[in-house]
């Protein structure tokens, strides 16, 4: 018997469904009217950081290679008869799959042939098929892929940050892994962790598009067999609250130097709320957004260009305030980025500044749900983040002037950061 | 929605807005088309800064608060390639008027904000501020020199500079990256000035729009431009190489070599057997059912990507592929033995169907967002007739294996670049 709940918003003037399906799998349905086209994605709770786990009751925590969530989603478009993509050749769809740091899934989007789609979907991802020949010869694909992302100086930036702020969260661990641990992959661990994650509680399709409710239901009620509760158990070493060191560097070929810089939020292992991410969001707005006084005066001195953008990064343990750009004096940003916050912390943020930023945030999130892709993907994240997605809009407009004065003055500390840089010789 | 099309307002003023409710943004772009030229370097400047500063608007800070504003517009700009001419590109999306919270009507204030920057940017005295015209060579400059950094896209540039020596299309880059230190705040203005008279402007709009708004806005921007002489648009199709040329290019610390090969299509024109051409393209390199994808990634493990695509304002198709430098050899081998499978026919029919499928598919849905509407149709603003997604992908359905088989056979490889890490690097 599969629980079905209908929620609405009145200022979008449209609604979902969500369904506890029989099978244990929560599903999302996101009907819009006049589309022509269906996105679908299947997801699992389960990416890069989660490499020690123990699953049931009686299991022991095993410790994984790295990489090895990514080498399975590749691995599970493979089958004994046909694979994945062959299977969609037929039907259209355009299909593709991406891993995280704390999720995996599975998409395509079409405008026909979607219950058909959505049947191959649902299949290839809950039949796993791997042998020592398939593994082997995808060590040599993702070993290039791991090569490729080895050149982009955006990835090497972001990495070489998250190893100086986190000393022992597997958050800056490479999600695809190096050449070495790919190399230690076997189909058993596979196997390993396909049976511990891919379970159906523990996974969530969403639908958004030219689609109903009855479509997705007949197709779920087909393939998809009853899959018994498991309990799952992330181990995570103890993450102190300082960073491992304030600056790191990569040699790469790059025109000018690229900088991140992270201050370390002490999260106490838990994840934020929507509400701490909505007030993270405004609040780096504030800071150094393109209509802060920090941004001009950057901007007009040089020492950034119109690369320079700042981001809310978190996760289950980990949570940090990023600023990035170019510049040919990182250590001079650092110290103006440093300088503001110390500032806003003292003199609080500008009341005016506040309601601009906040009426930008509430037009962004009405932008959001427009293109069928952004809305599956919303109410995919929303959900494995313990939210609902259109709960965002009330929790804005709860948003107080002095929430994100509270927010400043406990999430950033400059002295708990890490700066790194990525240049040429 | 296949009624839709271009109007012209004025002399080489295109206009063309999709009335709908469905979505709960607008949206709204307006692209400049002129020759390049001469005025390249300092067309990419003006690109810039007309994206950042107005007359009424003249500091970094004021027009980003315009915009943000504007309930978080989203504004966009970029200089790009169509053909042997440059698209100068302005686009601005926002929410519908039914979701302002004062009553306000912020979709025309977007509209006349669009207008604003091109019609009276931050000048006075026939010259552009010197100090924003500085600064903006600046992130000029830095923009071109950061395109080293993604070595994907630069080794395609690469490719297209060396192939295209002597065509429009293959801009110099040195030539570029010299002429954008050289602007002048003066010759900033002048090349202003020229683009305005001489471009073919094309805007497209999509949501609640008024199409009569926004005629009349447009025609009142067309009378405030002095001396509008309006230049045809054109390309060089080059069908016939002389010879396959070979280029290798090492760049410090790269782990990954980089391929790509340049092959002259045999268009004479961008309508062309068009169809047939995209499906051969898309069967030899398109997605993961594709002749490069099966052979040169599934079946060899030589690479993580290998694609083609075709430039329909060309007429040629890159091939890309990022490649162990060691097995160059290799892959080059099987990338043009898969032409050769083109060439003769040897592809099966459930290549054939995959490909058609998936595109026709694809047409079908191009109007799920106000953007994508607005760039499906932006790609037909100089066409006679404007063809609906699900035309086209009627048209797709209708090619026959004979169809790509012949344009296989026109297809000749024209140029090989390989970029790959130095010698002594690990």
């Amino acid at each position: 018997m599969n629980n079905i709940k209908e929620i609405k918003n009145e200022i979008l003037n449209e609604k979902y469904y969500e369904i506890d399906h029989s099978s244990g799998l929560k599903i999302f349905v996101y009907p819009k009217e006049n589309y022509s086209s269906c996105y679908a994605i299947f997801g699992t709770k389960y990416g890069s950081t989660d490499n020690c786990f123990k699953a049931g009751e009686n299991g022991e925590y095993i410790t994984v290679p790295e990489g090895i969530a990514h080498f399975l989603e590749h691995k599970l478009f493979e089958s004994e008869e046909r694979g994945a993509f062959e299977r969609y050749s037929e039907t259209g769809a355009s299909a593709n799959a991406y891993t995280s740091f704390d999720k995996t899934c599975y998409l395509f989007s079409c405008t026909g042939n979607f219950s058909e789609s959505l049947e191959i979907l649902l299949d290839f991802v809950t039949s796993p098929y791997f042998t020592p020949e398939t593994v082997k010869k995808e060590q040599g694909i993702i070993g290039q892929e791991i090569k490729m992302t080895n050149d982009e100086p955006s990835w090497a930036l972001l990495f070489t940050l998250l190893k100086a702020m986190y000393k022992t969260h597997p958050v800056s661990i490479d999600i695809a892994g190096t050449v070495q641990s790919i190399s230690e992959i076997t189909a058993e661990l596979l196997y390993e962790c396909y049976n511990a994650f891919y379970n159906l509680n523990n996974m969530a399709l969403a639908v958004a598009g030219n689609v109903s409710i009855d479509e997705v239901l007949a197709v779920a009620d087909k393939i998809l067999k009853p899959s018994e509760k498991k309990q799952i158990e992330r181990k995570f070493e103890n993450e102190p609250k300082e960073v491992v060191s304030k600056y790191a560097e990569k040699r790469l070929s790059v025109s000018r130097p690229l900088f991140a810089l992270g201050y370390k939020e002490d999260v106490k292992g838990v994840r934020r709320t929507l509400k701490q991410t909505l007030e993270s969001e405004i609040m780096l707005d504030i800071i150094a957004g393109r209509t802060s006084y920090l941004y001009e005066k950057m901007i007009e001195s040089g020492l950034i260009n119109t690369t320079f953008y700042s981001e809310y990064f978190e996760g289950l343990g980990y949570g940090a305030h990023i600023f990035s750009g170019e510049s040919e004096n990182p250590e001079e940003v650092r110290r103006r980025i440093d300088e503001e916050i110390l500032r806003l912390q003292t003199e609080g943020v500008d009341r005016c500044e506040f309601e601009r930023i906040k009426k930008k945030h509430y037009g962004k999130f009405i932008m959001g749900f427009d293109d069928v892709d952004a809305v599956a993907n919303f109410l995919i994240n929303d959900y494995f983040n313990g939210d609902s997605s259109f709960d965002g809009l009330s929790i804005l407009e709860s948003i107080t002037f002095e929430d994100i004065n509270r927010r400043l003055s406990e999430s950033i500390d400059v002295n708990n950061s890490s700066m790194s840089v990525v240049k040429a010789e | 929605m296949s009624n839709v099309k271009y109007n012209e307002t004025a002399e080489g003023i295109r206009l063309l807005c999709v009335n709908t409710g469905k979505f709960k943004t607008n949206y709204i772009s307006i692209d400049l088309f002129v020759p390049i030229g001469e005025d390249l370097p300092a067309q990419y400047v003006l690109c810039s800064l007309l994206a950042h500063t107005s007359r009424d608007y003249p500091t970094f800070k004021s027009f980003n608060s315009k915009v943000e504003g504007l309930y978080g517009a989203s504004f966009d700009s970029g200089v790009s390639s169509y053909g042997d001419n440059v698209r100068l590109t302005y686009c601005l999306e926002l929410p519908d008027d039914r979701f302002a919270l004062y009553g306000d009507k912020p979709s025309e204030e977007a509209i006349d904000f669009l207008i604003n920057i091109l019609l009276n940017p931050f000048c006075e005295n026939g010259k552009f501020d010197g100090e924003t015209a500085k600064r903006e060579v600046r992130f000029t400059l830095e923009d071109l020199e950061a395109k080293k950094n993604d070595k994907r896209a630069y080794a395609l540039s690469r490719l297209k500079q060396l192939m295209c020596e002597g065509e429009k299309y293959g801009v110099d880059s040195e030539w570029l990256e010299n002429g954008v230190c050289e602007v002048t705040p003066e010759r900033l203005f002048e090349a202003y000035k020229n683009l305005l008279s001489t471009a073919q402007i094309v805007v497209t709009a999509c949501g609640t729009l008024s199409q009569d708004m926004l005629s009349e806005k447009m025609t009142a921007f067309a009378k405030n431009i002095e001396n509008r002489k309006p230049v045809k648009l054109t390309s060089e199709f080059v069908t016939k190489p002389n010879e396959v040329r070979y280029f290798n290019e090492s760049m410090k610390m790269m782990n990954q070599a980089k391929l790509v090969i340049g092959i002259r299509s045999g268009m004479k024109n961008d309508t062309d057997d068009y169809y047939p051409y995209r499906i051969m393209t898309d069967v030899f390199g398109g997605g993961p059912y594709s002749r490069l994808f099966a052979n040169v990634r599934e079946k060899l493990g030589l690479c993580y990507y290998c694609g083609a695509r075709l430039i329909r304002q060309k007429g040629i198709i890159f091939v890309q592929s990022g490649i162990e430098k060691d097995n160059y050899g290799k892959a080059l081998e099987e990338i043009l033995n898969q032409l050769t499978v083109m060439k003769k026919g040897e592809f099966t029919d459930e290549e054939l169907e995959s490909s058609k499928k998936a595109l026709a598919d694809a047409y079908c849905g191009v109007e799920d967002s106000p953007m994508g509407v607005c760039t499906y149709y932006a790609s037909q603003c100089f066409s006679d007739e404007i063809i609906s997604g699900e035309e086209e992908a009627q048209a797709f359905l209708a090619v026959t294996r004979e169809d790509v088989i012949k344009c296989a056979q026109r297809a000749v490889v024209d140029s090989v670049y390989l970029l790959s890490g130095e010698e002594n690097d690990e």
